[in-house]
């Protein structure tokens, strides 16, 4: 209280008394509001519903929320105190769950686009054939290189498999992506680069063994609420806990943040070599770890070799080849001489004293030391990169498996881990760990489908953004999109606006009308979220399944029920062998089957259905809740410290990455003198199709913005809410300015949330992607903005 | 096996259908009367309205009532709460805290309590969510405490709510100098099994 001035206090209670009749009074027209609300709602008890439980739809924590049922409808979520998750507290978002599902306009049947661009309503029947035959078509006449299904993190285990069956078994085509590619891609690429195995090893119980926590990038407070909650409330129980918020701009979790340490974009690569610089020359590095765990190597770092994936030749189609050489500890200290704090300070903004005081934190070996990354580091030109440079940091330091010490990879969709990195819905991948272009990983694949050797293409198909950059020049001609909105998150999106009659067909299954539906050739209703049946996999491993507990509005049908239907009417039923009213529980066995024995054993159907979820690798039955580590993991025989037995190829060892430091691909000059990152709010998910429609979450923030800095407001005379315009070299926007929102960029830079259907930021977005996931960089790129 | 103050739940939430939105006659309902001991509030009144208004359901976190102040949420909410004169009172947090060391996981308000900018909706919402269950905790016998009626988790806090000016009529507490609440009145159990 004491410090806002009197005048604002007074002024803002004023405010409020006008708009909603202050706190005490209650007017009339509250009462009639009130009233309206009340005859909504219905006077029941708790105990007259049913309960059933399921994780929260949105983030890639995993909350678990018991959900109350009547009559059909939702009534009430509660937080699951049984939860290990979030033990009964939940977020914003996951406590309006119940009318995520009850938006008006809810897509109810099929319907296809007319000439003159309108819908009409037609049968499942005729949808389905329709489907079938232009895919039939496309892969008739153009090969199996022409279709395409873009998927989701979102998906559900059940449908990611059946995508996989039938994009990879049954097509033969590896033209399979979800937006995930868009979302953890680098994260990715960075555990499978280092420990030839996807994922991480450690699991929430981190935060609360851990002592310092290290955020690269990672707004938790808005974008892991309740995960930031379970740290909050480790830095009340155990004194001298500390949060380290290493970002771009300040966020609400700057305000929680015992240390903010403010970097450039891109300035990141060279911090975390400056960290790695003074680790070596202190010697507070684990020599014993190091020659007992890791390999060491690099592989092409010259960025005019590499590119950014978005100029010249390569803003049509960006493939990447990395050769892969040896290294060594000594090599090491050699090319990290470049980076002295001095001139780590000068590329990345940061002070000698700060990266002084990281080294100290991370080369302290008394403190667990947990490092959470999310979009700021996977949505990154080098992302891979600097995964591997974190996780470097704690391989050096040997603080790496076990309890409170983890480089800790965070996903930002529910089922990112579950559906997209373990039964791997990308161009390159197979279940559990396996890649198309491994002979064995196909042939393996292979017998578990019953299919003949030779029936999985060898040859990865296009990564998501090739994949829509391939659609526009029409080397793809048939598209399916489900569980996902890209006309509103690729980057660069005016590149992809569709023309009338260009010859390509788009289906798109939703759940309510989007941008993407927008375009569509057919739309077609799904049924959302505990409306089927599902599974999803959290940042932790953890599998969680539901029950459908209510039936979907409409003609909506799951996802997956709708590919295996086209799958049938194209002559693919074989895949799908299952009873049409019980194909769940034998579809998760048979793809149970890849896991067992890989080090990522999943549950059991049954154990599943009968827990709060288990992280895997499940072995007799037990979860495991430290992978890699001796005494947790069953894998690991040794009697202490860690076994990377996943990394056959590094002789059961873990690789460190020498990577060094390379520009951003576009950076501010005197034409587009700022820069622009994007990203999300707490109260919205992704794109808002489901959050806006949520009446607390959209009053909350009912529009995009652009933050601004107050000194760049003064400069240009700009007060917060002015409408201004922002230009990139790509595309122009107008939209408000807030100044001093909940999120604080440094002079220079600018932050607009990317939610809003109607104001795109991706029109300003550079398409400049990792050159090894091939994920976008979201992050940053060059723009102006004028009073509007 | 049910516990017997749930059967005399279950019964009376039979009879008391749409006890806030539509005042309920026991006397006209098919169904027996409830036992004397679970009382059924009918009365609409305007806080209960007020209350509503401000949750999706029974249950979920209210949005703030009040613009954004600027200042930490907990300077007002504190544990005696402000009376700020005609403005109205700021309630204590039902959430436990433990004093002196912070509130924890509770720290973030907005976390779960967000400010309301508009009242424009993006799409009209068709959900009807659960109401508050006005009645009061069941009685083993006329003179036994009333088991609590609603879950206690994160509503450790009973002060909060059952004194002070913050305190509806019905539900304010006739004895709060007694201080520790559970050793008489009784939580319900909430954890489901699935
Ligand atoms: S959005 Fe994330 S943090 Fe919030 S309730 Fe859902 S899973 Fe939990």
């Amino acid at each position: 209280m004491s410090d806002i001035p009197r005048r604002t206090f007074l002024k803002v209670l004023g405010t409020t008394s006008a708009a909603s009749c202050g706190i005490a009074a209650f007017s009339c027209d509250d009462r009639r509001e009130a009233e309206k609300i009340a005859a909504t709602q219905a006077a029941l008890t708790p105990e007259q519903l049913t309960w059933g439980k399921a994780p929260c739809r949105y983030c890639g924590t995993g909350c678990g929320v018991e959900v109350g049922v009547k009559d059909n409808r939702i009534m009430a979520v509660r937080g699951d105190t049984a939860s290990p998750v979030n033990r009964g507290l939940l977020c914003v978002k996951g406590y309006h769950l119940p009318a995520m599902l009850y938006g008006k306009d809810r897509l109810l049947y099929p319907q296809l686009r007319q000439p003159d661009g309108s819908l009409k309503r037609i049968s499942w029947d005729e949808a389905l054939d329709l489907v079938a035959s232009k895919f039939k078509g496309a892969l008739e006449e153009h090969g199996p290189e022409s279709v395409a299904v873009y998927g989701s993190g979102q998906w559900t285990i059940f449908d990611g498999y059946t995508a996989l069956k039938w994009v990879k078994g049954g097509m033969r085509s590896n033209n399979l992506e979800p937006n995930a590619r868009l979302c953890m891609a680098s994260a990715v690429m960075g555990f499978v680069t280092q420990f030839q195995s996807d994922e991480p090893m450690g699991c929430y119980d981190d935060f609360e063994f851990g002592d310092d926590f290290i955020f690269w990038g990672h707004n938790v407070a808005e974008m892991h609420p309740v995960l930031f909650s379970r740290i909050l409330e480790t830095k009340r129980k155990k004194p001298g806990s500390r949060i380290i918020d290493l970002a771009t701009r300040r966020t609400a979790t700057s305000d929680y943040a015992d240390m903010y340490i403010e970097f450039r974009p891109g300035g990141d690569l060279a911090l975390a070599n400056g960290i790695l610089h003074l680790l070596v020359k202190n010697d507070q590095v684990d020599h014993a770890f190091i020659k007992e765990n890791l390999v060491f190597k690099r592989g092409i770092e010259d960025p005019a070799v590499i590119g950014y994936g978005c100029y010249e030749d390569q803003a049509d189609r960006y493939v990447f080849k990395e050769e892969m050489k040896d290294a060594s500890f000594e090599e090491l200290k050699t090319f990290l001489a470049d980076y002295t704090p001095e001139r780590v300070s000068e590329l990345s903004g940061v002070s000698v004293a700060q990266i002084e005081a990281l080294a100290k934190v991370y080369g302290d070996n008394k403190r667990g030391t947990v490092s959470t990354w999310c979009m700021g580091v996977n949505q990154h030109y080098r992302g891979t990169w600097m995964n591997n440079l974190i996780t470097d940091l704690h391989l050096i330091t040997g603080k790496i498996g076990r309890p409170g010490s983890n480089p800790f990879s965070m996903t930002g969709q529910p089922a990112a881990c579950g559906t997209v990195r373990e039964v791997g819905t990308l161009c390159n991948r197979l279940p559990s760990d396996r890649v198309v272009t491994n002979p064995e990983h196909r042939a393996e694949t292979e017998k578990i489908w019953g299919l003949p050797e030779g029936t999985i293409s060898e040859k990865p198909g296009y990564h998501a953004v090739d994949m829509f950059r391939a659609m526009q020049r029409g080397d793809i001609k048939c598209m399916w999109i489900q569980t996902t909105n890209p006309w509103v998150t690729l980057p660069n999106l005016h590149r992809f606006e569709r023309k009338p009659g260009d010859g390509r067909f788009i289906v798109v299954s939703d759940i309510y009308p989007t941008p993407t539906t927008e375009v569509a050739d057919l739309i077609l209703p799904a049924a959302g979220w505990v409306e089927r049946e599902g599974m999803f996999g959290n940042s932790e491993r953890r599998t969680q399944h539901w029950d459908k507990l209510i039936d979907p509005p409409g003609e909506a049908k799951e996802d997956a029920w709708q590919m295996i239907q086209v799958a049938r009417r194209m002559g693919m039923g074989h895949l799908f062998p299952w009873p049409e009213d019980d194909w769940h529980r034998p579809m998760f066995e048979e793809y149970r089957s890849f896991t067992v024995g890989n080090g990522k054993d999943l549950a059991t159907y049954e154990q599943l259905r009968a827990t709060r979820g288990l992280v895997w690798p499940v072995v007799d039955g037990k979860e495991t809740r430290y992978r890699y580590a001796a005494g947790f993991d069953p894998y690991v025989k040794k009697k202490s410290g860690v076994h990377f037995y996943k990394a056959k190829g590094y002789g059961e060892k873990a690789a460190f990455w020498l990577r060094p430091y390379n520009p951003p691909p576009e950076s501010p000059d005197t034409e587009f003198p700022y820069w622009l990152c994007t990203g999300r709010v707490l109260e919205h998910w992704h794109t808002g199709s489901m959050t806006r429609r949520v009446k607390e979450l959209q009053q909350a923030v009912p529009s995009a913005y652009v933050e601004i800095n107050r000194a760049d407001a003064q400069d240009l005379g700009l007060k917060d809410g002015d409408w201004v315009r922002v230009t990139s070299r790509r595309g122009e926007l107008k939209l408000r300015a807030k100044v001093d929102g909940r999120g604080k960029p440094p002079r220079g830079s600018l932050f607009i949330p990317f939610f809003d259907e109607h104001l795109l930021v991706n029109v300003l977005t550079l398409d400049a992607m990792c050159n090894i996931s091939y994920q976008p960089d979201y992050k940053k790129c060059a723009v102006k903005i004028e009073r509007a | 096996m049910m516990p017997l103050w749930r059967h005399a739940r279950v019964i009376a939430a039979v009879c008391c259908l749409g006890a806030v939105a539509v005042s309920c006659n026991p006397q006209t309902s098919a169904k027996p009367n409830p036992p004397a001991d679970a009382v059924v509030q009918t009365k609409a009144d305007s806080k209960s309205l007020e209350r509503a208004a401000r949750r999706a359901y029974d249950g979920a976190p209210p949005v703030i009532p009040h613009g954004n102040l600027g200042a930490s949420c907990v300077a007002c909410h504190s544990a005696k709460g402000i009376q700020f004169g005609e403005m109205g009172f700021a309630p204590p947090m039902p959430h436990e805290t433990s004093p002196g060391k912070g509130p924890g996981k509770f720290a973030r308000c907005t976390q779960c309590h967000v400010f309301k900018e508009t009242d424009e909706v993006f799409v009209e919402n068709s959900f009807a969510g659960l109401q508050q269950d006005l009645r009061r905790g069941s009685r083993q016998n006329p003179l036994a405490p009333p088991v609590m009626p609603h879950p206690v988790f994160m509503r450790e806090n009973c002060a909060a709510c059952h004194t002070g000016p913050a305190a509806r009529e019905e539900i304010r507490c006739t004895h709060p100098e007694r201080g520790r609440c559970n050793q008489c009145h009784v939580a319900p159990v909430t954890q489901t099994e699935f």
